[in-house]
């Protein structure tokens, strides 16, 4: 009986103590609760690397550029910067003057608490933060070796209060940066969460928690975050700057269905409070959009996908009583899954004896043969993805529709031919390890792929799963060049070929981006080439002499562009988008009504 | 006076516990641990980078250095900041643990309380085909296996497929009505499976103290059921029930709902716990660690103290 | 069971304990139908580690999410595989799991848990006591974890980690019961003859507390069953392969969207083995509780 009422008792003060007090005073406000399938760890905009992460940093920071809301394919437009900017004849030097009056969000951070207003040095500060190591950033390969000066200011020690030559505030609005060498995908880079903006005195007042305690001059300000959701609230004091839909990028034709003319010459944010919640799995999601009152937008499970579509080609149709409740929009994403081939490793890659070598890329290319991609795209993509030949995906300019489709070929008979032609049995085969996380899909991706390479006869003993219980610890065998295959997705950070190329290029080799460790001195010259020049079809020509080397060398089996289908509620005026940066879409969200 | 002296002297003998406790897990989770450093660098790492990391992370430092670093920070109970997002790990466990004491203590409570309640049944009407019900049920609820009782209960109560009345996961709580219904499934599931092995528990002590003689006597002299039940059978039975009871409050406060709470997405202690698991994150790991050896010295203590309270032949020494 | 206890010449109250139990559990009708589907079940993993059965778990021939058919009796799953012959080899797995397991920690158990109960009070026993202590205070699915990761690429951590945790109950039981031994006469007879302590222990009074290990051993056997599932789940699990546990992990998406396939299979065979094995634990206590004899 003492037990029950102490319970009893205990239960009470536990209610008490452990919820119900920040319940949501909506009354009256415009809420919209937007919803993702992973949860960002850190807010800190120099650790913003997933775009969930940058969900939340673009819309509590500011950067200088943004992309336009509607515009596809993306355009990129001043954002806290006052125009685009001012780029000498050489490409070295950037001008770039930043809009007047602009605050950050009260914080006790500052001191009387009253957020100051937003000067050049704050992006300077910004910056230079990358390239302290305190700041423990992800995003400074973006910059680094590129800004005069940088390197030998983090060389001595990286003090704030030294300058450096390349990244200079020339007054209270106006940047100047100089470049090393030309760099023409800057503005890009300066559109990113990791080049917002943010207050020395809050990094300093916050120190370590300062990555849950963002501080920024956006359109919103945080109000909670933890790992199931980020709750967001208008920022009183954001410029009020008229939305000019032709400007944004407005057709009626794709547009007009979706009521966006509403929001024609209002000011963002347009809505009071934006949750974001973070819901990984798929299922569960959808029975929370499709539930009516909690969140209102979401992706389709592919499980689910033949019971809410009409049809999936030529393009996507909701079945009737979804198109009668939900808008869609599709579109493939801004990325592409590959699988690499490590070619530091000599049983399968280079090898000093060079007979060895000829028969390693006779190996790759068999296998690449093995490669089923219908079924890969059947069974994991719904069918729907894009599947193209090389590292080019088709949402860049520089993609090629004719290029050669020979890469993509399925052909166990081809595969095993070749195999034999050069020599290869049975028992001379090496033992192929399979990296991947401990997952679900990443097991089924890795069975499927075993079953496939036993079809040019590889003995299934020897293809192995090398399961990794953390990202991290995958991560770090990837970045040590241990595995021999690995199974990877890359999403374009911004939209120019230059960020797949990169991949492939060889210094940038383990532990950097080039997972397959491919090093071909005629591909990291044309790049080398490449990288300095403006949009043109010169460059063009250069990025697919560059696809067809990493082609012709098996070095990767690729690749696949997902489709996107997202979904959103009718009472929800919306383009959503989740490509690019991520998240830079959600100031224009608006509600039809407030919330009772 | 007597009593704290012995639960202080107690606690002293404790202290080997605590070190072993700290010592195994420290060595296998932080020091064999996941490596965080390859979670931190970003999309274009170069070796600098990864350096620079290894170091602020402390991984360069000798062992013994950093395990005296865990034992200071587990005396002074300050486990520093998270590895992954940055914030307090005491602000983290002070969000988290009521959340998931909020969630587990229903069961646990119900668990417990109609385990008894079965286990006097079954045992009163011993070798009837009640009895026989009971504990064959007890054995089919012991043999499904935990993870198919959240996935049916699941379907069965949250989904659309099947009656939709409860949210299929997370955790919006704000107010009393909003707490039944998301802990309405987790509780039931944690209760099915809980109540064969308390049952089943519960039974055999209840069994055992009623073939005492004393209980016997009682009987025979007509003791009316209750006052036999309550006096004579349950009394003595507090010994067994309650130490089971308090040796699984440890587990249960801090990562007993780690597998209710990643299904159910709910970010109590056992979600953070099992996110820092997968990712490597120690300074949680640490405290969490820590903190349930700690408990579980204290509930060693309290065991003995309750002991010596329920039975005065135990001495205090 | 007559010839075991002379080989490990018994005394001989034991030996009449033995002869008892086997005729009791004999008569224990759930107890035989138990044995019954657990050697059935024996039998598959057996076929499978032969192979003669279960060998094309890993085809991927078939279509997504088909439905029986003649073909595949219980439909594919995503990748096309045949989620009849997955279930059937899972039973090896499992029998594997549960196996070295069960063995291994019920030893393992058996000779800490002895030396402790002999020398009680020692240092051997304190030392022994200690380590079970902090096994016991670390949480379950922690420690696993952390033995996985520091284990890591090693087939055999999950395997480790159980044992390492399961043996200390075993150990506690066998303490008990060799306290309760070391004093009775054959014991003492033992020591003043003057043999050996190890001869003492491993002899004569290890040999007495085999009803102790026996039960364990099959307690032990449905607990690691039971956790490989969920640590499976966790994707801590079998790393080679197929398990039930990693088809149950397989189906927690599917089941939302209506294929249940994978998961029904799955968990009945799981349910049925683990049921099975219970009630068989069950019948072999009762038969080889001397207590319980007239109950």
């Amino acid at each position: 009986m003492i037990i029950r009422a102490c319970a009893l008792l205990f239960l009470s003060s536990l209610l008490l103590a452990g919820g119900c007090s920040d319940g949501p005073k909506t009354t009256g406000m415009k809420v919209y609760r937007h919803s993702l399938n992973g949860s960002p760890t850190s807010l800190d905009p120099a650790q913003s690397a997933t775009i969930y992460a940058n969900h939340v940093v673009v819309n509590i920071y500011d950067t200088l550029y943004s992309y336009k809301y509607l515009a596809r394919p993306y355009q990129i437009k001043p954002n806290l910067a006052a125009a685009m900017p001012d780029v000498s004849e050489d490409g070295l030097t950037y001008t770039i003057r930043i809009k007047k009056g602009v605050e950050f969000t009260d914080d006790p951070a500052f001191p009387d608490g009253k957020g100051r207003e937003l000067t050049a040095a704050d992006f300077v500060y910004s910056l230079k933060r990358h390239f302290d190591p305190k700041t423990r950033s992800q995003g400074s390969w973006f910059w680094s070796g590129r800004i005069k000066g940088m390197a030998d200011w983090k060389q001595a020690g990286s003090d704030y209060d030294k300058e450096v030559e390349g990244l200079k505030a020339l007054d209270r609005y106006t940047i100047r940066i100089i470049l090393n060498k030309p760099f023409p995908q800057l503005v890009h880079t300066l559109a990113q969460g990791y080049s917002a903006i943010v207050p020395h005195e809050a990094v300093n007042y916050y120190g370590r928690e300062f990555s849950v305690r963002p501080v920024g001059s956006g359109p919103f300000r945080l109000q909670t975050f933890d790992s199931v959701r980020a709750v967001l609230v208008r920022n009183p004091k954001y410029r009020k700057e008229p939305i000019d839909l032709a400007y944004e990028g407005y057709d009626e034709a794709i547009h007009g269905k979706f009521g966006i003319e509403k929001i024609e010459g209002r000011a963002p944010p347009l809505v009071d409070r934006l949750e974001i919640h973070f819901i990984q799995e798929s299922l569960s999601r959808w029975n929370s959009f499709t539930k009516g009152d909690e969140i209102q937008y979401a992706g389709i499970p592919k499980e689910l996908l033949d019971d809410v579509l009409a049809r999936k080609q030529p393009n996507v149709l909701l079945k009737p009583e979804y198109a009668q409740r939900f808008f869609m929009t599709s579109g493939i994403e801004t990325g592409f899954v590959h699988t690499d081939f490590n070619m530091a490793d000599p049983e399968i890659g280079y090898n000093k004896d060079k007979r060895r070598e000829e028969m390693n890329h006779a190996l790759r290319c068999a296998i690449r043969y093995a490669f089923n991609w219908h079924e890969r795209n059947k069974r994991f993509y719904n069918d729907m993805g894009v599947i193209f030949p090389g590292i080019i995906p088709p949402v860049v300019p520089e993609y090629d529709p004719d290029g050669p489709k020979d890469s993509l070929e399925y052909s166990p008979e081809k595969g095993k031919k070749l195999l034999e032609e050069a020599g290869w049995t049975a028992d001379k085969l090496p033992t192929l390890t399979y990296g991947g996380v401990a997952q679900v899909d990443t097991r089924q991706i890795f069975e499927q792929y075993r079953g496939w390479l036993t079809k040019i006869g590889y003995p299934k003993e020897k293809i192995v799963f090398d399961s990794y219980a953390s990202f991290g610890d995958f991560n770090k065998a990837v970045k040590q060049a241990k595995i021999k295959i690995v199974g990877m997705g890359w999403g374009l950070d911004y939209p120019d070929a230059e960020n797949t190329l990169q991949l492939f290029y060889g210094p940038n080799g383990s532990p950097g981006s080039n997972n397959a460790n491919f090093n071909d001195p005629e591909y990291n010259r044309l790049y080398e080439q490449s990288a300095v020049m403006q949009p043109s079809p010169e460059r063009t020509k250069l990025y697919r002499r560059m696809n067809q080397i990493v082609l012709d060398s098996c070095v990767t089996i690729s690749g696949l562009s997902r489709q996107e289908i997202l979904l959103w509620h009718k009472n929800v005026v919306s383009y959503p988008d989740r490509s690019i940066v991520g998240g830079f879409h959600l100031k224009y969200v608006d509600i039809e009504e407030a919330g009772k | 006076m007597e009593m704290l002296q012995y639960a202080l002297r107690k606690f002293i003998t404790g202290i080997p516990l605590i070190i072993g406790v700290t010592l195994i897990s420290f060595l296998l989770m932080v020091y064999f641990g996941p490596d965080k450093t390859y979670e931190l660098v970003g999309k274009n790492a170069t070796e600098e980078q990864i350096q620079e990391i290894r170091h602020q992370l402390g991984y360069d430092k000798p062992f013994v250095a950093r395990y005296l670093e865990y034992l200071k920070e587990l005396a002074t109970f300050d486990f520093g900041y998270s590895d992954s997002t940055g914030e307090r790990v005491n602000s983290i466990l002070k969000r988290t643990v009521p959340i998931s004491l909020a969630l587990i203590t229903p069961g646990f409570v119900l668990g417990n309380l109609l385990g008894i309640a079965l286990a006097l049944v079954a045992a009163y009407y011993r070798g009837h085909w009640l009895d026989k019900l009971i504990m064959g049920g007890s054995v089919v609820g012991m043999s499904v296996s935990f993870l198919i009782v959240i996935i049916a209960f699941q379907i069965l109560l949250s989904s659309n497929d099947g009656l939709g009345w409860f949210p299929v996961r997370g955790w919006n709580v704000y107010s009393f009505w909003d707490y039944l219904r998301y802990i309405t499934v987790p509780t039931l599931a944690t209760v099915f499976v809980a109540l064969g092995y308390n049952t089943r528990f519960y039974r055999a002590v209840i069994v055992e103290e009623m073939g005492r003689d004393h209980v016997r006597t009682a009987k025979a002299f007509g003791t009316p059921p209750g006052e036999l039940l309550f006096k004579h059978i349950l009394k003595n039975a507090m010994i067994p029930i309650i130490t089971r009871i308090m040796f699984s409050i440890p587990l249960v406060v801090i990562s007993g709902s780690l597998l209710v709470e990643s299904y159910f997405g709910i970010p109590g202690v056992g979600k953070v716990t099992f996110d820092a698991i997968t990712t490597g994150d120690q300074p949680i790991l640490k405290a969490v660690v820590g903190i349930t050896a700690v408990l579980f010295v204290i509930v060693l203590i309290l065991n003995d103290i309750f002991y010596k309270l329920v039975d005065p032949r135990v001495s205090l020494k | 069971m007559n010839t075991l206890a002379e080989e490990t010449s018994l005394p001989k109250e034991s030996e009449s304990l033995w002869g008892k139990a086997w005729y009791k559990f004999r008569r224990d009708r759930t107890g035989m139908i138990a044995l019954g589907v657990v050697i059935f079940f024996m039998f598959i993993a057996l076929g499978v580690w032969a192979g003669l059965w279960g060998s094309g778990w890993s085809n991927v021939g078939g279509d997504m999410w088909a439905g029986p058919s003649p073909e595949h009796w219980l439909g594919t799953n995503i990748i096309g595989q045949d989620i009849y012959s997955r279930a059937i080899y899972s039973t090896k797995t499992a029998f594997e799991v549960g196996m070295v397991v069960a063995i291994l920690s019920t030893i393992l158990g058996g000779i800490l848990g002895a030396l402790s109960g002999y020398f009680t009070n020692s240092w051997v026993d304190e030392l022994i006591l200690w380590l079970m202590g902090v096994l016991d205070s670390i949480p379950f699915y922690l420690f696993v974890a952390a033995i996985a990761y520091a284990l890591q690429g090693y087939p055999y951590s999950m395997h480790i980690a159980m044992i390492a945790t399961f043996w200390t109950t075993t150990a506690r039981l066998v303490r008990g019961e060799v306290i309760k031994l070391k004093n009775f006469e054959f014991v003492e007879a033992a020591r003043a003859i003057g043999l050996p302590q190890g001869k003492i222990i491993f002899r004569h009074i290890m040999p007495n507390t085999f009803h102790i290990l026996l039960v364990q051993a099959t307690i032990v056997f449905v607990g690691a069953i039971k956790s490989e599932v969920i640590l499976s789940f966790l994707g801590l699990g079998v790393v080679d392969g197929v398990s039930w546990g990693l088809m149950i992990a397989e189906s927690t998406q599917e089941v939302q969207a209506g294929h249940y396939s994978n998961f029904l299979t799955a968990s009945t065979f799981l349910f049925v083995l683990v049921m099975a094995f219970n009630m068989f634990s069950d019948s072999l206590q009762d038969a080889l509780d001397p207590k319980k004899v007239s109950a």
